[in-house]
């Protein structure tokens, strides 16, 4: 408890329970008489499962429940102080929100805002500060505030309802990660039907809840005091927002961002003068979030475009949080605020001033005294004061003054002697007097040139036990004269070293010249390389030589060890005079160990501009310069870059293995391989161990003995060489001891942080294994996810650890600017209009580009028609999206996987399903949200938000086909094989489809084969005519007719056009709405063109004539095997019919009568017949009702006796059981 | 879309390193000079089938080369990779001349790389495949990625002068790599080895053997070197034999020597370059001398050998934000320039400490956070 009240600093109080008195009595009986009852009532059943399945089901659903709370943990690589947490307040027009920011303002800075303009911060409390931001209300102002949030107040009219406005800020949330949201209910005081008002908010919480998550915060605010929302809600408002916890969002994580909450524009105003439209330089100011930002990122300005960074400057906080003092609260003093854009406070920053605003009846000029300084020394001066009495202390007139000196804003800086006078700089900002704020760190070439100094001189100080300083200083001048000299000089020496890894490599040789053996002696060639050097440096004397020579052997980096040394020595004997000149120089080279390998290997100038510098920008003019200077012959080329080679080193053969066979030791020899033993394992343990500890033991030391020299005071601190390593043993075991027990420590603290965060798992045990191993921690007993998390907190610690060894600079350089830093960028040829339409209501995010985020090609994304917009979206119809920082039109084409995984054309997107969405673009990674816009201005659509979607992946290639349907017609009908017109155009064409597989409506399947020899198709070349070309020659499976369409399937690849604008919404005036490319549908619209149609592709009355087939005809072969019975017999077809069927019938008299009396007969039968069946008929009926009646009393009588047999029986069983009781 | 702007470079130097940053951080870079002062100017064989091998795996890149061969423009594509790929790596220079800038390629792509290699699979001038199944896959181990897909097979052993050797690599891809603190060298535990022969007697092999062991078995007992014999197809097109040894200590870091010994060949690239041939070495001498450069490298000291180091410094400088700690013996020149190279390209430098009471180098640096951003997503 102790550690942790440490490190929060902050100290509750423990709460005292009353141990006498009667609340204490009263307590105790309580708790006893709830014991005694416990006891007393206690079911220990009560609580068990009773059925196994109900347990087994309620543990999997505690287990899921469980699972589903767990989070992927993500490793929050931000160290050190946070940036403020940027709380956008949203909302549609009218609503409050400025009232709501001058609110909150107000109640953490008890100051009256007049205006909210840009972001303002302020400190909110002991461990965070607010950055309070009102989104603007068009589109493109909500998704860039939706990238930068961290909080978002959304502010509803709650006598209104919801509006769309809330709704689509929601959306775009939601795609670009989804921060922290809470919705305000503002307008409350217009209901005065008090059960209204309840129905009202309910309903508003309900709709709330459908669209974020049941249970998301909905804040009311219930009416106005005096202009002004109560204290009280405004107060209770700030809690919630103070207790809010931030999660991580993987996009933010990945990438620096700045929020600018001050800019202004540095040109030269008198190249504005001679063209006020010329491109401008601007700074840019602003915490820095997401993650560590290098110098080297480009940065992207939403809605103004790609740039690079021209400098990066830490400032010193303006807004810092209170000194970690342990007390409750914030002081007065320390409720910070800073917004300069707003006007808040007395600086005013405009966008080429600033104004100092001081209200008449504060103003008491104080004295001017030359003690003033030193009297004030104790506290620290506030801001504007220091700020009057510098201007106090005005000696010379202002323009003289402009030339020479600085206002320091900020008098907390603490290394305003680093600060030097570049005169570049002066005359950039000369015209602005109080921008020249002291950079913490400089990072421009001229900063660099005076660290560089800086490193010098303390590696001189370091050198003095050598005795040659001048050397050093000679060196350190050389250095500084010519800096790709001296580079280029030291790439010489390190190829002159390969030249003796590689045993025969001539081409070397030929770069040196001098026709010196080869075999002679390493040093000789080491001379030659000094002279030549020399030549390069013009000063020639001893110390000159022998620091090339250093040089070489220096840069070589690697070659001083204490084997070579050894090996030297062991040479020395045979050698005579050069190996003592070299043993020397040997000697010069140990004592000059600890130089620092980090400058040998990447040069005093550690800066990274000049790789900036080489970028060429290939942009179309330059292209043609540039290809002329490929295609040149080689002489010529070289004539125009001769300074440009600078020796023969750049061509050095790439070998990672390095063979020199010849300078093995003998390790034959027992010392020589002694000296080994410890190595391995049939040594001595101890010491090897102590090999691998000493050295880290050591490195520390180095870190906090080294020379260094403190930058703040100006004060050398020299270490004593400490190279007694026996002497030192002791005390570096007990530093290694120290360190041990710290990460151990450290590694703890993560483990209980990790537990305290998220799962209550058992408590494991807490030993660490060793030192050494300490990231392979054991977590076998808790799960998987606690093991995740240990190991992140443990990186954490390791990462912190590591990172605190470095001094300040090297920090820098190695992780870049840190996040919470307050930077200035400065960005270089900015387009005008950015800085004649800045509108501080409208914050400006930059963004770091990631890597290769800068390239374009095709994405492709998962996307989903947003089901509030009304239409589907047409392939090709140009869409605006925001993806990452950016946001820019650009022309999808839409797709939809098949089964076999081919990516099919669909014209228009699905209606409630994803399909792919491809278009072109700069890359994005996967799993980044896309948010899709088609209408910009805030009056035509009702819901703006088209489309959403993310990143699935992104090539160079667009793979997207649709279906193509190739017509022919046979010309030429042989068996099965038809020669088939107009379905190619050239024989060429039909060779690339040879064997594509074909078919005609009515379904017979075929093949194509070849293109058809002249002869057989091309009747017009018969007649003289041209001969045609593309005509195929194709089998099918059955003859096919003239009449049949033959069509081939195929697929083709539809291209996805190369098309994105980038909005520059930030270049034009805010109000106008930003204008792309249209869709075909709105130029129609403005131009009144018609839809053209295609008459084909109208639906027709289908209609099918009666379709007459040939009598069936068998072939005669076939004829001649059939039985008689079924062969066709010839008949020969009459025109007359026969005789039978012509001719009529007489009947004679007799014959007549008696067809007569037949008839009369038959007539009398069928009337008998008649008679008979309606007779039976009767019958049949009387017999049935008969039977029905039968059966009704027989199943009467059949139930009484049934009830009769059950009366007895039951009779009967009563007495038995009578009789049995009795 | 029209503006591209390229990185400018000189000289052949380091091409693979450039090359291969270049394309993980889709870098375009324009290399100029490259042996424009030799009397056969341009690009060399193997730099050109280094640059084929790129193209085969990366999707849409664009290789321009001036008529000399002189300037190169190289805009890289998308590293895609995949399987049922064979590149014939020549006879110029080895496999591992290729393998190196492969692996990490590999490790960066959409899909599973899978290739044939063919060419000469032993050399002297660079690591041999036996090195980098021995030595190079437990490194990268070390960061991350999954031992189960890396996989390398010998299917035929080629030596020098005509090559005729394939291998088969599969490399799985990975998200990110993971940050190491790698500062514990620990003790020689165990040496092993291979000695091959290719078209020569087996003999020789043993004989490397016998010299090497003779020179460990004072220090260490537990030595194992196998003999690896080729005859007729596995051999590859000429003779030679070679052998490579690999280190192992306590805390799992493998230190590896390796040498090969082949006929030099007889082509016009040796007329110009000297005037004496190369003596061939005897095989015992061979072995004796390469247990020698590896109990130098052992003395050395520092997680990996001199060989690996700009390996070892491009992981670490690929890493996830996280920082990384590496102790390495004397730096090389080629670790010197890869640090170089990683500065200009990634951005990244690394904080040198010497530690002079054991002659290592302790570096440090904070990952680039480089993800692969090629792979899809589902």
């Amino acid at each position: 408890m102790a550690m942790d009240s440490g490190a929060d600093g902050q100290s509750h109080k423990a709460h005292r329970s009353r141990h006498s008195g009667a609340s204490a009595k009263k307590k105790t009986k309580a708790r006893n008489k709830d014991q005694n009852s416990d006891q007393k009532q206690q079911n220990p059943k009560a609580f068990s499962f009773r059925s196994n399945a109900k347990a087994k089901r309620l543990q999997s659903r505690a287990v899921e429940k469980e699972q589903r709370r767990l989070h992927l943990p993500v490793i929050d690589r931000s160290y050190g102080e946070l940036p403020p947490f940027v709380v956008v307040v949203q909302g549609p027009p009218q609503v409050g929100k400025s009232l709501l920011i001058k609110s909150l303002v107000k109640h953490y800075t008890k100051h009256n805002l007049p205006e909210v303009r840009g972001p303002i911060t302020i400190v909110s409390g002991k461990q965070r500060r607010l950055q309070f931001v009102e989104c603007p209300n068009d589109i493109n102002g909500m998704i860039d505030a939706a990238k930068f949030a961290d909080l978002a107040l959304l502010l509803i009219d709650g006598s209104y309802g919801f509006e769309m406005e809330t709704f689509e800020f929601l959306n775009i949330l939601q795609v670009h990660g989804f921060p922290k949201v809470m919705g305000v209910l503002t307008h409350l005081d217009n209901f005065e039907d008090v059960k209204k008002l309840k129905k009202t908010k309910q309903r508003l919480r309900h709709r709330f809840w459908t669209e974020i998550y049941d249970g998301a915060k909905l804040f009311y605010l219930s009416g106005l005091i005096h202009g002004k929302y109560p204290k009280r809600e405004v107060h209770n408002l700030a809690r919630f927002i103070s207790v809010m916890k931030f999660p991580p969002l993987s996009w933010r994580t990945s990438h620096p961002y700045i929020l600018v909450d001050r800019f202004e524009d540095v040109t030269p105003p008198e190249r504005v003068q001679m063209n006020s439209k010329c491109d401008r330089n601007v700074t840019l100011y602003g915490y820095l979030r997401g993650c560590n930002l290098k110098k080297g990122t480009k940065i992207h300005i939403a809605g103004v475009g790609d740039f690079s960074l021209a400098g990066v400057t830490g400032l010193s906080d303006p807004c810092p949080l209170p000194s970690a003092a342990k007390k409750k609260g914030l002081r007065d003093k320390e409720k910070l605020f800073y917004a300069p854009m707003s006007g808040l406070g007395d600086l005013l920053y405009d966008k080429d001033a600033v104004y100092i605003n001081i209200n008449d009846h504060f103003v008491q000029y104080s004295k001017v005294d030359e003690m003033g300084g030193t009297t004030n020394k104790g506290n620290k001066r506030d801001v504007g004061e220091a700020l009057v009495k510098s201007l106090q202390t005005i000696k010379n007139p202002i323009d003289e003054k402009l030339e020479k000196s600085k206002i320091s804003l900020f008098s907390q800086n603490p290394n305003s002697s680093l600060e030097a006078e570049d005169h570049n700089r002066d005359s950039d900002e000369a015209p602005k007097l109080i921008r020249d704020i002291e950079p913490l760190k400089q990072y421009q070439s001229n900063g660099e040139e005076d660290e560089s100094e800086f490193d010098l001189d303390s590696s001189e100080s370091s050198d003095q036990d050598e005795g040659v300083p001048e050397v050093a200083m000679l060196k350190s001048e050389g250095r500084n004269f010519e800096e790709g000299n001296a580079d280029a000089s030291e790439r010489l020496g390190r190829v002159k070293e390969q030249v003796e890894f590689h045993n025969g490599r001539k081409r070397r040789k030929a770069i040196f010249g001098d026709g010196v053996d080869h075999s002679n002696l390493k040093s000789t060639d080491e001379e030659n390389e000094g002279d030549e050097d020399d030549d390069d440096d013009d000063d020639n004397d001893e110390g000159e030589d022998d620091r090339s020579n250093e040089d070489n052997e220096s840069c070589s980096g690697s070659e001083f060890s204490d084997g070579d040394e050894e090996d030297l020595k062991s040479e020395e004997d045979g050698m005579g005079n050069i190996s003592k000149w070299r043993a020397s120089l040997v000697e010069r080279a140990s004592k000059k160990q600890n130089i620092n390998l980090m400058q040998l290997v990447y040069g005093k100038s550690t800066s990274t501009s000049n790789t900036s510098a080489n970028e060429v920008k290939d942009d179309s003019e330059n292209e043609e310069s540039d290809e002329d200077e490929f295609f040149k012959p080689k002489g010529q080329r070289a004539k125009n870059s001769i300074e440009g080679l600078d020796g023969g080193n750049i061509n050095t053969e790439d070998c990672s293995k390095s063979t020199k066979f010849s300078e093995l030791k003998n390790w034959k020899e027992e010392e020589v391989y002694e000296s080994v033993r410890d190595r391995f394992v049939t040594g001595d343990w101890s010491k090897g161990a102590l090999r691998n500890q000493m050295s880290e033991a050591k490195t520390e030391e180095d870190d906090m003995d080294g020379d260094f020299e403190d930058l703040e005071t100006g004060e050398k601190y020299e270490s004593h060489q400490k190279d007694d390593s026996s002497n030192g043993g002791i005390e570096k075991e007990d530093d290694d001891a120290i360190e041990e027990r710290r990460l151990k420590k450290l590694a703890l603290r993560a483990k209980f942080d990790a537990h305290y965060d998220g799962s209550e798992s058992p408590e494991e045990e807490t030993d660490k294994q060793n030192g050494g191993k300490f990231h392979h921690s054991q977590a076998n007993d808790s799960g998987y996810y606690d093991k995740l998390k240990e190991e992140i907190e443990l990186q954490k610690q390791i990462n912190i650890a590591e990172l605190e060894d470095l001094d300040e600079t090297t920090r820098l350089e190695i992780e870049g600017f840190r996040t919470g830093m307050y930077l200035r960028l400065e960005v270089q040829d900015v387009p005008f209009e950015m800085i004649e339409y800045f509108d501080p209501c409208h914050p400006i995010l930059v963004g770091g580009i990631g890597l290769g985020e800068e390239n374009v090609g095709y994405m492709q994304t998962r996307l989903k028609r947003h089901r509030w917009h009304k239409k589907v979206l047409k392939t090709r119809d140009p869409i605006i999206v925001s993806i990452g920082w950016r946001r820019y039109q650009t022309t999808p084409v839409y797709a939809i996987e098949d089964q076999n995984g081919r990516h099919r054309m669909l014209k228009y997107t699905p209606e409630h399903m994803h399909c792919l969405a491809m278009f072109w673009g700069p890359l994005a990674p996967p799993k980044t949200g896309v948010l899709a816009v088609q209408n910009l201005s805030n009056n035509q659509a009702a819901f703006r938000i088209i489309a959403t979607a993310y990143v699935l992946e992104f090539n160079h290639a667009a793979r997207i086909v649709k279906k193509i349907k190739l017509v022919g017609y046979p010309c030429k009908i042989f068996k099965k094989t038809a020669l088939i017109k107009d379905m190619f155009t050239s024989d060429l064409e039909v060779a690339r489809f040879e064997g594509a597989a074909i078919r005609t409506v009515s379904g017979i399947r075929g093949q194509v084969k070849k293109a058809a020899k002249e002869e057989i198709g091309n009747q017009p070349k018969k007649k003289g005519g041209q001969a045609r070309e593309g005509i195929a020659r194709c089998t099918f499976e059955d003859r096919i007719l003239m009449s049949d369409i033959v069509f081939l399937r195929a697929w083709t690849q539809v291209e996805v056009p190369q098309f994105y604008n980038p909005l520059t919404t930030s270049l034009q005036p805010r109000q106008k709405t930003w204008q792309g490319m249209k869709t075909v549908a709105e130029l129609r619209r403005e131009h009144n063109f018609p839809i053209p149609v295609n008459k084909d592709s109208l639906y027709k009355l289908i209609e099918r004539k009666p379709r007459n087939f040939n009598p069936l005809v068998i072939p005669k072969p076939l004829q001649a095997d059939l039985p008689f019975e079924s062969k066709p017999k010839n008949i020969p077809h009459q025109k007359r019919p026969l005789l039978e069927d012509r001719r009529a019938v007489v009947m004679e008299p007799h014959e007549r009568k008696v067809h007569a009396l037949v008839q009369h007969l038959q007539l009398i039968r069928n009337d008998k017949m008649k008679k008979r069946k309606l007779k039976e008929e009767q019958k049949r009926k009387e017999v049935e009702a008969q039977r029905a009646k039968d059966e009704q009393v027989l199943r009467k009588r059949r139930r009484e006796e049934r009830q009769e047999r059950y009366r007895e029986q039951d009779k009967l069983k009563k007495k038995i059981r009578r009789h049995v009781e009795a | 879309m029209g503006k591209i702007t390229y990185k400018r470079l000189k000289g052949s130097q380091n091409m693979r390193q450039r090359l291969l940053l270049a394309t993980l951080k889709s870098t375009p870079v324009l290399i100029e000079d490259i042996h424009a002062d030799d009397t056969l100017p341009g690009l060399r064989p193997h730099e050109i089938s280094l640059l084929r091998l790129f193209e085969k795996l990366t999707d849409d890149c664009l290789i321009e080369i001036n008529e000399t061969g002189t300037k190169l423009k190289y805009k890289p594509g998308i590293i895609v990779g995949g399987s049922h790929l064979v590149h014939d790596c020549g006879v110029s220079r080895a496999i591992g001349y290729f393998l190196e800038p492969l692996i990490l390629l590999g490790l960066f792509a959409r899909k599973t790389l899978v290739i044939i290699l063919k060419g000469i699979t032993n050399d002297s001038k660079d690591p041999s495949v036996d090195t980098f199944r021995s030595t190079t896959f437990p490194l990268l181990k070390r960061f991350g990625v999954p031992s189960e897909g890396l996989k390398l097979e010998i299917k035929s052993r080629g030596v020098s002068p005509h090559g005729g050797g394939e291998v088969h690599l599969t490399i799985p891809t990975v998200q990110h790599l993971t940050a190491t603190m790698w500062t514990d060298e620990g003790m020689v535990k165990r040496i092993r080895g291979e000695a091959f022969t290719t078209r020569v007697s087996v003999q020789l092999g043993n004989e490397m053997i016998y010299a090497a062991r003779g020179i460990f078995n004072r220090l260490l007992p537990d030595v194992y070197i196998a003999s690896d014999y080729r005859k007729r197809s596995e051999a590859g097109n000429s003779s030679g034999y070679g052998i490579s040894l690999v280190a192992e200590t306590t805390s799992g870091c493998c230190i590896s020597a390796d040498t090969t010994v082949s006929y030099p060949r007889g082509d016009e690239e040796e007329d110009i370059e000297g005037e004496e041939k190369k003596e061939l070495i005897p095989a015992a001498d061979v072995g004796e001398k390469l247990a020698s450069v590896l109990l130098e490298e052992i003395e050395k000291g520092g997680v990996v050998d001199s060989t690996h180091q700009g390996l070892l410094f491009l992981l670490c400088a690929l890493c996830v934000n996280d920082v990384s700690k590496v102790r390495v013996g004397k730096l090389s020149p080629y670790g010197i320039e890869t640090l170089r190279e990683i500065r200009d390209f990634l951005d990244v430098q690394f904080v040198i400490k010497p530690d002079p009471s054991t002659g290592t180098v302790i570096l440090k640096c904070w990952g680039s956070g480089m993800k692969n951003l090629s792979r899809k997503t589902t």
